[in-house]
């Protein structure tokens, strides 16, 4: 009976949800959210994320940089937000990650533009992260001449860099025998 | 002297000991003889009051050219008696190791002399393929019956682990022999493959005469998901926690510090106290939540869902209080080597112990009206009878132990992070039955909380994190425990070359558990059944539907999971009545 005196006591324990939203304290870990305007391509949550739900790759035809993520596999640890360098990837308070039917659902992706290499015309990174670069470079205050000597080799892969060094060094060392 | 070192004497006395190490201050690792393993375990056992904890085969034809066995001992007096316990600076882990050579696997049993060790040394054949000669029981445990007979998938050179070898068709699939006693008007009734209270896969065979269990055995490893393998080699330290977690769905918080703690033990980390002392309080949040779960099932199988339902009205509070502290709802995805990842805040800290008054106060008022319900209370008490020699001989851990009168609790003999610094007691119940396990399931719901209370106030400020500068030593080992909601959870980390694991063994509590459940069985009635194995709180799964056989007559009676759920909650109706 005392059991049954609690319960008028208490009354009704259940939320309305979903009629009415359920609300999540402040610094709720939930579902990673993207945001495709700030993302660079750099790949560093690809790298930290323990599960792989992020997956940073060339499309097929390798014209596009693909940033994808799977809600399937994530764990919601939030390594990405916190590696990243432009808060694209920042935890939400989304926990409604149900989806119809079908796992294919869960996939988020983004295409990025890729940057070819001026030497070789492979690409090698986005043309975001270049940029990106450049306008973190620009705020160190060299002047134009330093920053144009510090940039030449911005547009290369670093294979070619490798190459072009290894060339250059070679020189150096053939004119200094000589 | 130091810790563990007068017992090491006590064994050279009559063993020769080839080799001493010492991992950290209380773990030390003696190495014997093949042929001295036996009796050197059964005098650090049964002489000097040591418990057996785990025992991890290892490969290290690699390192060494040999198989090897840890078998870890953790010495805290037999406990018999109150008297029997050792001084808390005398407790210690040993582990004895033995080498046993590649040419020829096999070693002489150890469970002819300790019986815990029945478990380990069968999945040391079904992993390693090393034989324990004179094993009683020496049937497959781990890997399914029609696993192919020479592939020992631990075994570094076995197998790739995606590796998934062709099933056999089911005709020809071998049968798993259950232990089967004799006699006229035996009926067996097989539970299984899935279970009433938590609803996970694991195959009982009851023998009843009437109604009566008279034996029972078991077939689980159902869900084996060969996470030690996946582990090994391949996964960094940053995963290794979260790999860790996943062994679990209710205390896996507890498997992740286990198996971080491990690994820091063995390269000698100092996490910040901080990290600690949050460390604690998200162990304690888990064993709220976790108790809640058992104490509201244990009402609820055996009909008593108002109850129930007011428990679980209580752990939505403990759910929040993880949201609070960790963000998730769960305590997952925070600990990684060197801390923790997500600081608390001081509004977090202010809101959380007011949601520990408001689970206190109700927690007390639901308990009190459960414990004036005395169909509940009959229900519970005399049933599932863990005895206390049974219980020496076969080192159970956690709720289950301390049910039956002994004060074993990793958190006292063993401590780890805060614990040094806090003051708490061990809720010891001396009943034997299901009712002591429960009490002493409530009586720790309020330990915990005070607990919690104490970490919050005693928690110092600065950072929760630190880089692990000690790069790892590859061969490095070391012992992680702590005290999950259902006991004991030992891990064990080899540490590999490139900041990889070796070889990581995680014995997770329950595993310690199942051996003693067929003497508990034994003299309870069919309807009890499920509720015996509800209250070992069981990490793996009872009933889809059971099938009874009447040996005599050769008739059979399948029942459905609700059929054996009514039964068990209403006690009308006997299932075997119209045989």
């Amino acid at each position: 009976m005392k059991l049954l005196d609690m319960t008028r006591k208490y009354g009704n324990a259940t939320y309305n949800y979903p009629f009415e939203p359920y609300v999540v304290p402040e610094g709720f870990r939930g579902k990673p959210a993207y945001d495709y305007e700030k993302c660079i391509g750099c790949a560093a949550c690809a790298v930290a994320c323990p599960s792989n739900a992020i997956n940073v790759k060339l499309n097929e035809e390798k014209t596009k940089l693909v940033w994808e993520f799977d809600c399937a596999r994530c764990i919601y640890c939030g390594r990405c937000d916190e590696v990243c360098p432009t808060n694209a990837v920042m935890l939400s308070d989304e926990f409604e990650t149900a989806v119809r039917f079908d796992r294919k659902n869960l996939l988020e992706r983004g295409c990025l533009e890729v940057e070819y290499c001026e030497k070789c015309n492979k690409p090698f990174t986005t043309k975001k992260l270049i940029a990106y670069d450049l306008e973190r470079l620009k705020r160190v205050g060299w002047d134009e001449a330093t920053l144009a000597d510090k940039t030449k080799y911005i547009h290369t892969c670093p294979e070619c860099k490798k190459d072009i060094t290894v060339e250059n060094s070679t020189q150096y060392f053939v004119r200094k025998r000589k | 002297m130091k810790k563990g070192d007068n017992f090491i004497s006590k064994v050279k006395e009559k063993i020769t000991v080839h080799n001493i190490e010492r991992q950290t201050e209380d773990q030390v690792t003696i190495t014997v003889d093949r042929n001295d393993l036996p009796e050197a375990v059964r005098m650090l056992y049964y002489d000097m009051g040591g418990w057996l904890s785990s025992m991890i085969p290892n490969d290290e034809r690699q390192l060494n050219g040999n198989y090897a066995l840890y078998y870890v001992l953790s010495m805290e007096g037999g406990k018999m008696t109150i008297e029997d316990e050792l001084p808390q600076e005398q407790k210690c882990w040993i582990t004895v190791k033995t080498y046993i050579p590649a040419n020829d696997p096999t070693f002489p049993s150890v469970t002819c002399k300790v019986p815990a060790a029945v478990w380990y040394e069968r999945e040391a054949y079904d992993m390693f393929g090393l034989t324990a000669v004179g094993l009683p029981d020496p049937r497959r445990l781990v890997v399914s019956d029609d696993w192919p007979k020479d592939l020992f998938p631990l075994k570094k050179d076995a197998m790739d682990y995606r590796h998934r070898p062709d099933p056999v068709d089911h005709r020809d699939e071998p049968d798993y022999k259950f232990l089967e006693p004799n006699g006229s008007g035996v009926v067996d009734v097989p539970l299984g493959p899935l279970h009433i209270t938590s609803d996970e896969p694991g195959h009982f065979r009851l023998y009843c005469d009437g109604d009566t269990i008279i034996d029972a055995d078991f077939r689980l490893f159902y869900q084996h998901r060969g996470m030690e393998k996946l582990a090994e080699n391949r996964m960094n330290y940053d995963q290794m926690g979260y790999l860790a977690e996943r062994v679990c769905g209710i205390c896996g918080y507890a498997h992740a510090i286990g198996c971080i703690e491990a690994a820091e033990k063995a390269v000698g980390i100092e996490v910040p106290l901080r990290a600690q002392a949050m460390r604690v309080i998200c162990l304690e949040i888990e064993r709220l939540h976790s108790h809640l779960l058992n104490i509201g099932l244990a009402c609820e199988v055996t009909g008593n869902v108002n109850a129930f339902m007011h428990i679980f009205r209580i752990r939505e509070f403990t759910m929040e209080l993880a949201q609070l502290v960790t963000g998730g709802r769960k305590t997952y995805g925070n600990v990684v080597m060197g801390g923790l990842r997500r600081d608390m805040s001081g509004t977090e800290i202010k809101k959380s112990l007011e949601l520990l008054v408001t689970i206190e106060k109700q927690l007390i008022e639901v308990w009190d009206a459960v414990m004036d319900d005395k169909a509940q209370i009959n229900r519970w008490k005399g049933v599932g009878i863990l005895d206390r020699q049974v219980a020496r001989d076969f080192s159970p851990v956690g709720p289950n132990m301390r049910g039956s009168g002994f004060g074993r609790d990793s958190r006292h003999d063993h401590p780890y992070d805060f614990f040094n610094q806090l003051e708490f007691n061990i809720a010891v119940e001396h009943g034997c039955d299901v009712y002591s396990r429960e009490s002493v399931r409530y009586q720790e719901l309020l330990e915990s909380i005070s607990i919690i209370r104490q970490c919050f106030e005693m928690m110092p400020g600065g950072q929760t994190i630190i880089k692990p500068q000690t790069m790892i030593k590859p061969g490095a080992y070391a012992i992680g425990n702590d005290e999950a909601p259902r006991g004991e959870n030992i891990h064990w980390i080899m540490h590999g070359n490139a900041q990889k694991v070796y070889r990581w063994r995680c014995r997770a509590a329950t595993y310690n558990n199942w051996p003693s459940l067929r003497y508990q069985f034994r003299g309870n009635t069919i309807a009890d059944a499920a509720l015996i194995v509800c209250s070992l709180d069981p990490c793996y799964s009872c009933t889809e539907r059971v099938t009874i056989v009447d040996i005599n007559s050769k008739k059979s009676k399948v029942l459905t999971h609700k059929d054996l759920k009514r039964y068990s909650q209403t006690l009308k109706n006997h299932p075997l009545k119209n045989m």
